[in-house]
């Protein structure tokens, strides 16, 4: 058994494809790392998974891994049509990198997973999948879209039943983190949140991490699956979206005036990771994808 | 009454004997400076008094130590080795000043809280702190790292190193003036190299390090810490047998025990926050089990309180319990900001 040398131990990143969101991150998701992702439904969590699929095959040199991906998705259907979209873009952005035939999207593997005994499964076999593509494309980064839909609906709330349930997240978490360090993988998970009602929050009130509490459309939330998981992870972020309303200026006809509109907020905040500061940065959903945006 | 039989003068004998060094032994372990101080004589004169001391136990017949039993220890002793002891700043003085100067060596310290609080952060600045040079009143020692869930990420240990070399530059800015021959050579990068950094993926692994450490201890004898971040991850998956999962941990307890106090290093333990489910409500408790939490010295607590992070003493044969505020910083773990920096004592 020998130490490590530190100063060969590089800690790489895979870019998320947008250079302001990059810069909050310090890089991008990191490799021999799980990296969790906590919002509610339509907040944009699944376009994030996307986006780095396709990035993750630009090379080295542009803050890819040069590799293809897994992507384990839970919740029905895959988003086959939003992925052409995107892959679109990022091929007419990327043009020098692919050459014309290429489809990224053929560099993207995509399974279902049902339950958490199907994912150990599935992760049993991942190892050699994994070691075959090293022929072609090496795959370099596991999406595991979301993690707490395998959760949400097998376990009674007993604690026994609960005990039973952090057990297995140890176990899928220790499996993962063992490929992630075997072949230097990044690994992104997305995770689901849960309401917090009324003045009696429990466990769930618990602060974790840098925010005090969590607000997503107007409700105060908390990532699902509780304290245990949220030691299985390595970095967690949250994205948020609210309505806000904004005061506009307006020239109009008759001198100017001021229309009051709705807007939709979205930010992603940094809430626990080993090398990021407190941070947060607002972004934006367009047609191309998701990129941040400098106010 | 040995001292008596000593041929010295009756003005430092009576000194001695007032001093409460009514035996030889006595002045087997203590330095000639410490002696000086105690009698308040001069150095050179107190050197005298041990040569001569010394001489005469020498020539005696019956063995030097009168310790009943061999490789015991008086307390005596064993109180002069404590003072002599040097702890690990935590770089932040609040938490220093709680700790009684810091991570004391020889004894295993625990430290728990919820993710995000600064486990990883506090243990890579210990392992950064370890290394700073005997004249800045550190250790000069090396550090073993034990990862076990990956978190410690490289970047950031050389940020934290860095920010180490730049305060100790400051200071020797401002207190040094005229040593120019103490610049500061040290790199970031030889504090990384410094850091003897072991990646973890199973509890066998686990195990199978830590009865290694001895063998690479002996050949590494300036390391000075051992940081496992975190003890608890790969325990915590389905054992199927529990009391197997208890007798490894105490054996792993045990070993690290024997190590600290072997090779008089300071060994840091970080664990995890799980509920304890009592009756109706929750409680909060570190991982592992309660015949874990018996085989720690000491157990430090992380939590938040308010917007703040703080630290409260757990359980320690020596410090008061109490709980003082900190702050993680891009420099490393530092001073909480806030105005009121009281520490409460409970």
């Amino acid at each position: 058994m020998t130490p490590q040398s530190l100063l060969q131990l590089t800690s790489q990143k895979c870019t998320t494809g947008c250079p302001i969101l990059d810069r909050l991150l310090y890089g991008g998701i990191p490799c021999d790392s799980i990296t969790e992702i906590v919002a509610e439904s339509g907040s944009g969590k699944t376009q994030i998974c996307l986006q780095l699929s396709l990035h993750a095959q630009l090379p080295v040199s542009h803050g890819g891994l040069a590799a293809s991906s897994l992507y384990l998705h839970t919740e029905f259907p895959f988003p086959f049509r939003r992925l052409h979209q995107l892959c679109l873009s990022f091929r007419s952005s990327n043009a020098h990198h692919f050459p014309v035939n290429d489809n990224p999207c053929d560099r993207i593997f995509v399974q279902s997973v049902h339950s958490a005994d199907h994912l150990l499964e599935i992760m049993s076999k991942t190892d050699p999948f994994i070691e075959n593509s090293k022929n072609q494309v090496p795959a370099r980064l596991i999406v595991i879209d979301s993690i707490a839909a395998l959760f949400r609906s097998d376990f009674d709330n007993t604690p026994v039943e609960l005990k039973r349930r952090s057990s297995l997240f140890f176990k899928i978490s220790s499996k993962l983190k063992a490929l992630a360090k075997r072949f230097n993988l990044a690994v992104l998970v997305t995770n689901q949140v849960v309401d917090l009602v009324g003045p009696n929050e429990g466990i769930n009130g618990l602060r974790i991490g840098n925010l005090g509490c969590l607000h997503t459309s107007g409700r105060r939330v908390c990532p699902a699956l509780g304290l245990a998981w949220a030691n299985c992870v390595n970095s967690r972020l949250f994205l948020s979206r609210n309505e806000e309303v904004i005061r506009e200026e307006n020239e109009k006809p008759n001198g100017q005036s001021c229309d009051f509109v709705k807007k939709k907020m979205r930010k992603l905040y940094v809430v626990f990771a080993p090398h990021l500061p407190e941070s947060s940065c607002e972004f934006e959903i367009t047609r191309e994808g998701l990129f941040g945006v400098e106010r | 009454m040995e001292i008596w039989r000593l041929p010295i003068s009756a003005s430092q004998r009576g000194k001695l004997i007032s001093a409460g060094y009514t035996s030889l032994s006595s002045l087997s372990s203590i330095s000639s400076s410490d002696l000086a101080r105690e009698l308040k004589v001069s150095e050179s004169e107190a050197m005298n008094i041990l040569k001569v001391a010394s001489h005469s136990r020498g020539s005696e017949t019956s063995n030097a130590s009168c310790s009943i039993v061999e490789g015991a220890q008086s307390a005596w002793d064993m109180l002069h080795d404590e003072e002599s002891l040097m702890h690990i700043t935590t770089s932040s003085a609040d938490l220093d000043n709680i700790l009684g100067g810091g991570i004391h060596c020889k004894e295993v310290t625990e430290i728990g809280g919820v993710p995000g609080i600064g486990k990883t952060q506090l243990g890579i600045q210990v392992a950064v702190n370890v290394q700073i040079p005997n004249d800045f009143g550190g250790l000069g020692g090396k550090a073993i790292y034990i990862d076990t869930e990956g978190s410690f990420m490289v970047e950031r240990a050389f940020q934290i190193a860095e920010a180490c070399i730049e305060d100790m530059s400051e200071y020797n800015r401002f207190l040094r003036k005229d040593f120019q021959e103490c610049k500061i050579k040290m790199l970031p990068q030889d504090i990384l190299e410094n850091i003897f950094y072991f990646r973890i993926c199973s509890y066998t692994e686990q195990i199978a390090l830590i009865n290694y450490l001895d063998k690479f201890l002996s050949e590494h004898k300036d390391v000075k810490v051992i940081v496992v971040d975190s003890v608890t991850f790969h325990f915590r998956q389905d054992f199927d047998d529990m009391a197997l999962r208890t007798r490894v941990l105490s054996g792993m307890a045990l070993k690290l025990m024997n190590l600290a106090k072997r090779f008089s290093l300071a060994v840091v333990l970080l664990n995890q926050v799980t509920t304890k489910h009592t009756e109706a409500s929750f409680q909060l408790a570190l991982a592992l089990g309660d015949s874990w939490s018996h085989t720690c010295t000491n157990r430090i607590v992380l939590y938040w309180n308010g917007n703040e992070r703080y630290a409260y003493i757990d359980k320690s044969p020596s410090l008061r319990s109490a709980s003082a505020a900190y702050s993680v910083t891009a420099r490393g773990i530092r001073n909480s900001s806030s105005s009121c920096k009281r520490i409460k004592m409970m």
